[in-house]
């Protein structure tokens, strides 16, 4: 019997027998609905005593969320500055021991009557060490009446080889990724070429490794973040020489003086900034006619201590881009209590 | 996944934790302000009010690693020791700015130059708070 469970709507009407779920999720998720909650719909009791698997299944979300508040209950307020960007990196990496999980996603409308896709991403961050931070981001992808699939996942690390401030600061970075052509989160963009429409079931076939590296040069002047990013990009499963990109950012936030009470809609809490990123070729086809570059507005809200939300439009400039990418994410970030 | 991609795994993996045991914990006596900037006065030297935002950057940046009273923990130095409160308010201006990464100090250039101002304000009220 297909549920209702509190998602998009696209996905609510996947969620069913052979709709792609397993079991066990559409249990958990049938057990923290407030709809097919037993406990708030006693009509439900009666079904639900004949499926221990399904109580099971409550325990098991049950014992979660304790393990979470307490994981949440031991944190304390985190000291990171989320960057307002979405593409382009600044040189502030996450503090030694803290860890981040955030959740976002890019939709995308295309030109020429393509389908508009949205492609969400999960990102869990660890600050290694004050120069090391090492990012895992898995991904995905629903294609407005074209399915959805899971396009892989990335490794990322950063580091900063110099330990203080200086007017330009360098930091370098390296990624793993294991990704397939359906994969449009677009944290960058390389080479040339618009996206490929084939359908997901064909796209999520075509699996690639990829390296790739930039360089980060990042500097705070007068109040302002000025950052510049060079992409390398090399795809380790097929010989297409090496692809590039850039991206570059200015931020600014809104803030002056803190106030000595805690606010939530005040100017220090708001950043704003535009970025601007784009593919440049490869080493076997330096060509731009056919390049994506996008310009986009990005803003971000730091909710409370711990947690920020982003919001970016992306106009495209040319005619392999989209005409607009979307991108809104949401961080919350914890570090484990110390003491001397 | 091949016996090659599992090693390198293994090796990174192996390196991030002795790089992770590694970060420096303790004051960095080799870091030291430039003279030009450790002469630099407090502007809000006199507006003693702005202290109080500089109490709430404290607890939303600070208080992580050097403890809600400023006296410590295992992952910074007490910032109440005679040596950082010997310091000058540029001195103390400048290694919040800048950081010393290898050491651990995250870099809070991001803040506006005002709100650095406040935490060292802070950082001397610190002082005089009792123990708890």
């Amino acid at each position: 019997m297909p549920v209702t469970v509190l998602m998009t709507p696209r996905r609510a009407v996947n969620v069913g027998p052979g709709s792609g779920w397993s079991e066990s999720v559409r249990d958990v998720r049938d057990a923290v609905s407030p709809v097919g909650c037993p406990a708030a719909n006693p009509s439900l009791s009666d079904s639900f005593s004949k499926h221990s698997r399904l109580q099971t299944s409550v325990m098991h979300s049950r014992f979660s969320f304790v393990v979470v508040a307490c994981v949440l209950g031991m944190s304390v307020s985190a000291v990171a500055q989320e960057r307002p960007y979405f593409v382009t990196y600044d040189h502030y990496l996450e503090e030694p021991g803290n860890f981040e999980i955030a959740v976002a996603s890019t939709t995308g409308f295309p030109k020429a009557g393509n389908p508009s896709y949205t492609a969400p991403w999960l990102e869990l961050e660890y600050g290694l060490t004050g120069w090391w931070t090492a990012e895992l981001y898995l991904e995905g992808v629903t294609m407005h009446g074209n399915g959805s699939a899971f396009t892989g996942l990335r490794w990322e690390n950063r580091f900063r080889p110099l330990k203080g401030e200086h007017a330009i600061n360098p930091v370098l970075y390296v990624e793993y990724e294991r990704i397939n052509e359906g994969s449009r989160i677009q944290k960058e963009i390389v080479g040339s070429g618009a996206l490929a429409f084939e359908p997901i079931s064909e796209l999520r076939e075509a699996v690639a490794h990829e390296l790739e590296g930039k360089l980060i040069l990042s500097s705070a002047m007068r109040g302002w973040n000025i950052a510049e990013n060079v992409i390398f990009e090399k795809n380790l499963s097929a010989d297409e020489g090496i692809e590039f990109g850039y991206s570059v950012g200015v931020s600014r936030s809104l803030g002056s003086l803190a106030t000595g009470t805690t606010c939530h809609v005040c100017r220090e809490n708001f950043t704003l900034g535009v970025e601007a990123f784009g593919g440049l070729g490869s080493t076997v086809d330096s060509a731009l006619t056919d390049t994506r570059h996008y310009i986009a507005p990005v803003f971000a809200w730091r909710l409370t201590d711990r947690s920020t939300l982003k919001v970016s439009n992306g106009f495209g400039l040319t005619n392999a881009s989209d005409h607009h990418l979307l991108r809104i994410g949401y961080s919350y970030e914890f570090a484990t209590r110390s003491v001397r | 996944m091949s016996r090659r991609m599992i090693i390198a795994a293994v090796a990174v993996m192996l390196f991030a934790l002795i790089a992770h045991a590694q970060q420096a914990r303790d004051r960095d006596p080799r870091w030291i302000a430039p003279a030009d900037a450790a002469e630099k006065s407090n502007p809000l030297a006199s507006r003693p009010e702005a202290v109080a935002g500089g109490s709430k950057i404290y607890r939303q940046r600070c208080a992580t690693c050097h403890g809600e009273n400023g006296r410590g923990t295992a992952k910074a130095p007490d910032l109440t020791a005679p040596g950082v409160q010997a310091q000058s308010d540029g001195a103390l201006f400048w290694k919040i700015s800048s950081g010393n990464t290898h050491a651990g100090m995250p870099t809070f250039s991001f803040l506006p130059e005002p709100q650095r101002w406040q935490l060292v304000l802070q950082v001397r009220a610190l002082r005089v708070q009792p123990v708890r």
